[in-house]
């Protein structure tokens, strides 16, 4: 199978998860981009290892009432400089929107398994939500090559695709007041046929209902597709066996998400 | 500088510092960060006579100070581990206690039956209280007589030492190790995890149940090791919120020989490592000639 990461010829998977490292960083930007959105920027002291879009880092501020580190996807990397986008849902996310820049932290990074990219005629690279954060690396490295649909509840949430405005994305709001009134599925099921026309490869990443409605959208044809999983974790190493999702392996079906994931082919798990 | 090592049925280790069962994956997930041969010995993954799928999700839940599990004892069995898994212990010359378990007394005894003595496998530790299985399991750890029995049917059937890993969530812990001892038990493992559960207030459901672990279970299991270890004359090993070097010593003080830590690694995956280090700086601090010779310390 042809990989068109450049490094991906010579680093395989099993190396990549080889070179994950426990790094030390000082936060430089913690902005609110979108009303409950954080763009988390830490500069890390030494450089992370080559990453793969997808895959994930998990973050911990230390003397915090947290026990736990965090899982985020890793949302962008320069060297030194890591970024993360997050969403505040609960007690770990609150804690880290109000924690200063020149904070420390310590990034345990790159870990788990990316998106898998084969040679297709288009990439179609669908995101709800915070969802963005986990295919936003994707988006970067595919460019023009992908076609990009979001979806969020309002207008006020188009903040979170400002860094690729350059590129063309069709955008689906839950309240119409931006865009395609309705979900991202239903927007992308309008443009499913046309797509369809081509060898096409869909990347997903968003809440457990919208991938389970693109699933019943793909049923049919079982386009090829594969998405980005969440489950909570202890780990995120691949120790505990805490973060599994099932998968159709009758022998075997629970497979950790951190580990053998969280990018997986739709058609092998069971959402 | 003063000497780690310490000797456990009658097997040399470098250091008194293991795993926990069921906190390191198969050994091979933490080897891009450090190598299995820094523990003292690894312990397996509770391991059982056929693969185990576990439990659904949630399976672990973030407590104030601790970890809620329910994992399920997933696992790939224990032909495969040999298979699979065991190479790599092979290979760095690492021991290995097996932990084990089943959900009957057959169980137990076929899979005790299928590990053969090996130079590297230094004990059987045999998981009696797994909270989170519903059937079976739960009822040998609680009682004594139950516990005699199948350590009893279990010494019968292997040469390797029997550890007995015991559950907290006893009436009396020195009646269930007395049981366990008078079958000829080699050791004791203390402790497991601590029965506990979640509410969820909004959606007035409860999420998860399963075994509480970490740095709340700390002090519960410091007295079981202590009341264990001046009781009964066989090694106790110590487990239960060890997340540093002065967790650990607290352990050995009370009279723990060896020590297992489990979720202080999912938190910061170089615990292990720096415990050991921060062992070794203790007796040199403290001119000891070796870790042995604190251990039980604090008992006076
Ligand atoms: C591989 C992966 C990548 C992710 N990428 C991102 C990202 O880029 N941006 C982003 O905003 N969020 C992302 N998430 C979700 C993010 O991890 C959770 O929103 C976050 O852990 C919530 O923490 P909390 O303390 O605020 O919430 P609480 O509900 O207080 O957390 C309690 C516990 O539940 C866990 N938890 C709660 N919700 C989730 C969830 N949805 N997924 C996993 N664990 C959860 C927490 O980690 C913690 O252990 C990702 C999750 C995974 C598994
Ligand atoms: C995720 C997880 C899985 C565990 N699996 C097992 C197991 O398979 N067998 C067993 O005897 N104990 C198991 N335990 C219990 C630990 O081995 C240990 O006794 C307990 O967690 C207390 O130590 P700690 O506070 O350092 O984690 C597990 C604990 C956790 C957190
Ligand atoms: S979070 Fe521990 S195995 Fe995935």
């Amino acid at each position: 199978m042809h990989r068109l990461f450049a490094y991906a010829s010579v680093v395989d998977q099993r190396e990549i998860s080889r070179a994950m490292n426990d790094i030390e960083g000082k936060i430089t930007t913690n902005d609110e981009v979108a009303p409950g959105y954080y763009l988390l920027k830490v500069k890390l002291s030494r450089p992370m290892d080559p990453f793969v879009p997808g895959q994930f880092v998990m973050i911990r501020v230390p003397d915090r009432d947290v026990f736990l580190r965090r899982p985020f996807s890793i949302y962008d990397y320069h060297r030194p400089v890591l970024s993360l986008l997050y969403k505040v849902v609960g007690k770990g996310t609150e804690i880290l929107s109000k924690t200063g820049k020149n904070e420390k932290v310590s990034v345990l990074c790159p870990l788990g398994k990316g998106f898998y990219l084969q040679k297709r005629q288009e990439y179609v690279i669908l995101s709800g939500g915070i969802g963005i954060a986990g295919v936003h690396a994707l988006i970067r490295r595919l460019g023009t090559r992908s076609s990009v649909f979001f979806g969020c509840a309002a207008k006020k949430e188009l903040a979170l695709i400002k860094e690729i405005d350059t590129l063309p994305v069709s955008v689906s709001t839950l309240d119409g007041s931006y865009g395609f009134h309705g979900t991202v599925v239903d927007l992308l099921s309008e443009h499913l046929t046309t797509l369809r026309e081509k060898d096409i490869e869909i990347f997903a990443c968003g809440p457990a209902a919208m991938l389970k409605a693109l699933r019943r959208i793909l049923e049919k044809d079982k386009t090829p597709c594969q998405v980005l999983l969440e489950e909570r974790m202890a780990c995120g190493l691949g120790l505990c066996f805490g973060c599994v999702t099932k998968t159709v392996d009758e022998a075997e079906p629970y497979k950790r998400v951190c580990k053998e994931g969280p990018v997986f082919d739709l058609w092998e798990v069971c959402l | 500088m003063g000497s780690l090592s310490i000797k456990l049925f009658g097997k040399t280790l470098r250091n008194p510092v293991m795993n926990a069962s069921g906190t390191l994956g198969y050994g091979r997930e933490i080897e891009p960060l450090w190598g299995v041969e820094t523990l003292g010995a690894y312990v397996t993954k509770g391991l059982s006579l056929n693969p185990h799928h576990g439990n659904p999700t949630p399976r672990v839940w973030e407590e104030q100070r601790g970890l809620i599990n329910s994992i399920g004892l997933q696992n790939v069995g224990v032909d495969r581990f040999f298979d699979q898994y065991f190479p790599l212990f092979q290979e760095k010359k690492t021991p290995i206690i097996v932990n084990f378990f089943g959900f009957t007394e057959e169980e137990y005894i076929a899979c005790a039956e299928k590990i053969r003595p090996h130079r590297l496998i230094i004990a059987l530790e045999m998981n009696l209280s797994c909270p989170n299985v519903k059937q079976g399991g739960i009822s040998f750890g609680k009682d004594p007589d139950l516990v005699h029995d199948i350590v009893m049917a279990v010494k019968r059937v292997t040469k390797i030492p029997v550890i007995a890993k015991l559950t907290p969530e006893v009436k009396n812990l020195k009646e269930i190790a007395q049981g366990a001892y008078e079958a000829g038990v080699d050791g004791f493992t203390l402790l497991n995890t601590i029965p506990a559960m979640v509410v969820d207030v909004e959606k007035r459901t409860i999420p998860i149940r399963g075994g509480l672990s970490g740095p709340a279970l700390k002090p519960v299991a410091l007295k079981a090791v202590y009341e264990i270890s001046t009781s009964f004359p066989v090694p106790v090993i110590g487990a239960g919120g060890i997340m540093d070097h002065t967790d650990a010593l607290s352990f050995l003080l009370a009279g723990a020989k060896a020590l297992q830590v489990g979720t202080a690694t999912f938190i910061d995956p170089y615990t292990i490592p720096k415990i050991v280090k921060g062992l070794e700086e203790y007796l040199k601090r403290c001119r000891c000639p070796s870790i042995g010779a604190i251990v039980g310390a604090a008992r006076g």
